[in-house]
């Protein structure tokens, strides 16, 4: 029972901003996709119609159907397997392959994309060599090029943000309730079927529709392998509508609008089931004595699976660029000792004339992205949890609206807002740093206000009572109490801010290009060895600050208190 | 100086305020005694708490704290709690984790002007009054439950405030621990008395620590007096289930008895008993309600006796037989070993003094 209201002008007025800062995207695209011009022209539908309709739009939601269901069900499966074997089997080396499902977080998704150019290319792909070698003529075993492999791919760089979803759920359950369950005549898989899953139904629920999103929004797979081999997407489509000869922004805003609504609409049902979740997964979470399966017979067989599917998202992605790197040119014939060279990490790190700018912006948006991120967080997780002001339900309702637009549609909404304040951000590097801050702070909210929840109320009062003002609690006992969670919100800030590509596509010119977008004219050059260095270079600037503050930092959920 | 005053405190909670967690609340807390207030959750003790403390804003009424007017609803006054002077002892402890034990005891002291030694030398002063004296530089999770409690105490202590408010101090600890916590308070409040408020639904910890009980129920004042007051004659129904009187019986009134003893003779399933207590005027004939504790009923087996043992519990030192007599049933509590079989026919008689009436609720 918090009733001391802390009315503070300043922070309400943060609390306004951010609600403004989230919320006018949405409407700029809305305004942008029914003008039939610049916003303030005449209403039309003709763009909408024309999303729907034209040969190109319905090839590319057809396509965006397919690669979306595709992915988010090969990510589930293999996420929710992968945490089933790893955490409630006796699977040997559960843990490590625990381990290696979350590794692609730490590898940006173009890594995965080169990676897998690499092995399954059908000319010189790795896979494809040895399967000519073994075949004794040109085999074509695996390509990447193709619905099945963008989807192949897509899952992959999913496959980790679902098992962290279920893996805290299947960690935490309640064991005292399988016990029940035991005790009342059920066996291993009638536990399974009527206890263990459904009580994981909002947690399974809350990560299909995480993958939705992610990958009716995705930009990279879509606009890198999905365009070398012409399967048309929404995402894709809008970048080129929006930044090719001839521009029809129009179009592109009602495309936009169509992954909005879908967005959205999944963002609605995803909070729904977590709320309604909320009254039954809210168990005792002691995890001892939760049951494990035996799997008998399969135990080796299942292991060598998981395996293999963990090594896909990661370590064979990364092996592949990092020969790649080393070669002097990428084709059947490049696996020779002649072909060794490290010309390619000259040419990239010294010669390449974009590379040093690009990453200096990159780095000075990445730090100031992330700072800003977790201060505004920080004020409104606050101004949300604790005083609880009057626009505290607004803010929250509002701020989880960047979850639901992809990144290349809130990119639109950014644009076709500010192209109209004539000598404001637009075509500069604040720009970018606002739209990075837009779509990043609902996770650095959600980050600080579950570090704030951990900190008991009764630590403030106490501080209250024994003299020390507001301002001066939170400095001295709520700051400190969350520095690793903050840490390490920054630094998940700075990672995503890093590798962000779909979000500043559309709002970069050449005096603010940044590293990830350089990138895209490094694929569109085709010389994959150079691409190859240069993704590895992207890597290694996002996880050096990773690797330095590591310890420092916390991620998970563990109580604050031993 | 001179304690606490509080006057026309309310709150109410919800939507339209439909819930009154406090109602008109008035009650002086005098300087260097310690006022209980008891009662079940949800009857406005913390409430009453956190008002004086400041953590929460009543919505109307007046809190006067030594001389200075902590909280004004008409006046608009509301001193924040970081400068009402008070020290709080919380249920969970509320003790820093990434503060030291000295840390935590010390923090009332930073920035109250005095100099470093003095306040280490304060803090292991304070350190050795509550008996954890060199082990100040520990962390608050290498502490047991107990010693926790006791670092709570001294920050509340260390800033000679004035008053100290205690929040369900014991309720995180096990029963034996509770017992001895119990006693120590007491015995420091005995050392060097202080004002203290304490909350608490414990009525054990309400007599021994009280100078003062006030039973609290939905928001206002049941009733106030010293434990033994409360505990003998408790006013209503409530207070005598919350003292721990399982019997209440309905009566008539027979006629007014020997008027030099204002004592009553009422009807009642256990016969004709002498009544003391609230009855104030009331006419022979009207009904009224009386309780009597298990300990002081006497059990008698009686061939004519109406009452029926329904069950007999061995509890240790004593034993309790539940009696269905004309339908009522009835809890004595007696120093006897063996048990009773069920069925047999008893007799109930209440020892001299021991029946008293309430009032209605």
């Amino acid at each position: 029972m918090r009733t001391l209201k802390l009315e503070r002008p300043g922070l309400a007025a943060v609390a306004a901003l951010a609600i403004v800062m989230v919320t006018y995207p949405v409407v700029f695209t809305v305004l942008r996709a029914v003008s039939k011009d610049d916003i303030g022209s005449a209403f039309t539908a003709e763009w909408l119609v024309a999303a729907v309709t034209s040969p190109r739009g319905a090839e590319a939601l057809l396509n965006t159907a397919i690669y979306t269901a595709g992915s988010s069900a090969l990510a589930m499966l293999l996420g929710v397997g992968l945490a089933f074997l790893a955490i409630r089997t006796d699977m040997p080396g559960g843990r490590f392959v625990g381990v290696l499902a979350l590794m692609p977080m730490l590898v940006p998704p173009f890594i995965l994309v080169v990676g897998w150019v690499a092995l399954a290319d059908p000319g010189a792909g790795f896979f494809n060599i040895v399967a000519s070698w073994l075949a004794g003529s040109r085999t074509t075993l695996v390509d990447v090029n193709t619905m099945p492999g963008i989807v192949w791919v897509t899952g992959l760089f999913l496959t980790p943000y679902v098992y962290l979803l279920v893996a805290a759920g299947f960690r935490n359950s309640d064991a005292t309730m399988e016990e029940a369950a035991r005790v009342s005549g059920a066996g291993p898989w009638k536990l399974l079927r009527t206890i263990i899953l459904p009580l994981q139904r909002p947690a399974l629920l809350a990560a299909l529709l995480l993958v939705v999103i992610m990958s009716a929004g995705d930009f990279i797979i879509p606009s890198t392998i999905g365009l070398k081999a012409r399967i048309y997407m929404m995402s894709s489509l809008i970048w080129q509508n929006s930044s090719s000869f001839p521009a029809r922004p129009g179009l592109a805003a009602a495309q936009a609008l169509l992954l909005v609504v879908v967005g959205l609409a999944c963002i609605f049902l995803q909070r729904r089931a977590l709320s309604r979740g909320a009254r039954f997964t809210l168990v005792g979470g002691k995890g001892s004595g939760a049951t494990v399966f035996a799997l008998g017979r399969m135990r080796y067989p299942l292991a060598a699976l998981a395996l293999v599917f963990a090594l896909c998202s990661s370590v064979f992605p990364l092996l592949a660029v990092g020969s790649m790197a080393f070669m002097k040119f990428w084709a059947p014939s490049a696996f020779s000792l002649a072909n060794l060279t490290l010309k390619n990490f000259r040419y990239v790190l010294f010669e390449y004339p974009q590379v040093w700018p690009s990453a200096q912006h990159s780095l000075l948006l990445a730090l100031l992205g992330a700072t800003a991120s977790v201060l505004l967080a920080i004020a409104l997780a606050w101004y949300v949890h604790r005083s609880r002001g009057r626009l505290a339900g607004a803010l929250e309702y509002a701020i989880v609206l960047p979850l639901g637009i992809p990144g290349i549609a809130l990119g639109i909404g950014i644009l076709s807002a500010w192209i109209l304040v004539p000598g404001g951000i637009y075509g500069t590097l604040w720009i970018l740093l606002l739209a990075y801050v837009t779509a990043h702070l609902p996770v650095a909210m959600q980050f600080v206000a579950s570090a704030l929840h951990r900190i008991h109320t009764e630590l403030e009062d106490a501080s209250r009572v024994a003299g020390r003002s507001a301002l001066g609690t939170v400095l001295r006992i709520d700051l400190p109490l969350m520095r690793p969670a903050l840490i390490g919100c920054w630094l998940l800030m700075y990672v995503v801010i890093l590798r962000e590509i779909s979000l500043v596509i559309l709002l970069y010119n050449p005096a603010t290009v940044v590293l990830s977008v350089g990138l895209m004219d490094v694929w569109s050059s085709g010389f994959y060895p150079e691409l190859a260095v240069y993704s590895l270079l992207l890597m290694v600037l996002g996880l050096l600050p990773v690797a330095l503050l590591w310890k420092f930092a916390r991620f998970g959920a563990e109580p604050e208190r031993s | 100086m001179g304690g606490v005053t509080v006057s026309g405190l309310s709150k109410a909670y919800g939507k339209d305020a439909g819930v009154r967690a406090l109602d008109d609340f008035s009650l002086e807390f005098p300087e260097g005694q310690c006022t209980v207030l008891l009662g079940p959750s949800g009857c406005g003790k913390t409430t009453v708490l956190r008002s004086i403390a400041g953590l929460i804003e009543p919505d109307a009424g007046r809190i006067v704290i030594g001389d200075a007017v902590a909280f004004d609803a008409a006046a608009g006054t509301r001193l924040p709690p970081e400068r009402r002077r008070l020290g709080m002892v919380f249920q969970s402890y509320a003790l820093w984790p990434h503060l030291t034990i000295a840390g935590n005891i010390a923090y009332p002291l930073a920035g109250s002007g005095l100099a470093k030694a003095e306040i280490a030398q304060k803090t292991e002063a304070m350190l050795e009054w509550v008996g954890l004296g060199g082990m100040g530089g520990r962390f608050v999770h290498e502490l047991s439950g107990g010693q926790q409690q006791r670092v709570s105490l001294g920050r509340a202590m260390i800033g000679k405030p004035q008053a100290i408010l205690f929040d369900e101090p014991l309720s995180n600890l096990d029963a034996r621990l509770r017992e001895r916590m119990r006693l120590e308070l007491l015995a420091l409040r005995q050392a060097a008395p202080f004002t203290s408020i304490y909350v608490t639904h414990d009525q054990l910890e309400a007599m021994t620590l009280g100078d003062r009980v006030v039973v609290m129920r939905e928001g206002r004042i049941e009733q106030v007096g010293a434990p033994e007051d409360v505990y003998r004659r408790p006013r209503t129904r409530f207070v005598a289930d919350f003292v721990g009187i399982a019997n209440v019986l309905d009566g008539t009134v027979r006629g007014a008895g020997g008027s030099s003893d204002d004592t009553v003779e009422v009807d009642t399933v256990i016969g004709a008993v002498r009544t003391r207590g609230w009855l104030g005027a009331r006419a022979p004939g009207a009904r009224c309600t009386v309780a009597v504790r298990p300990t002081l009923l006497e059990l008698r087996r009686d061939e004519q006796g109406e009452g029926r043992i329904v069950r007999s519990v061995f509890q240790g030192t004593s034993r309790l037989d539940l009696v269905d007599i004309k339908g009522t049933r009835i809890a004595v509590e007696s120093f006897a070993e063996e048990r009773q079989a069920a069925g047999t026919a008893v007799s109930v008689r209440p020892a001299p003094g021991a029946v008293f009436a309430l009032l209605d609720d």
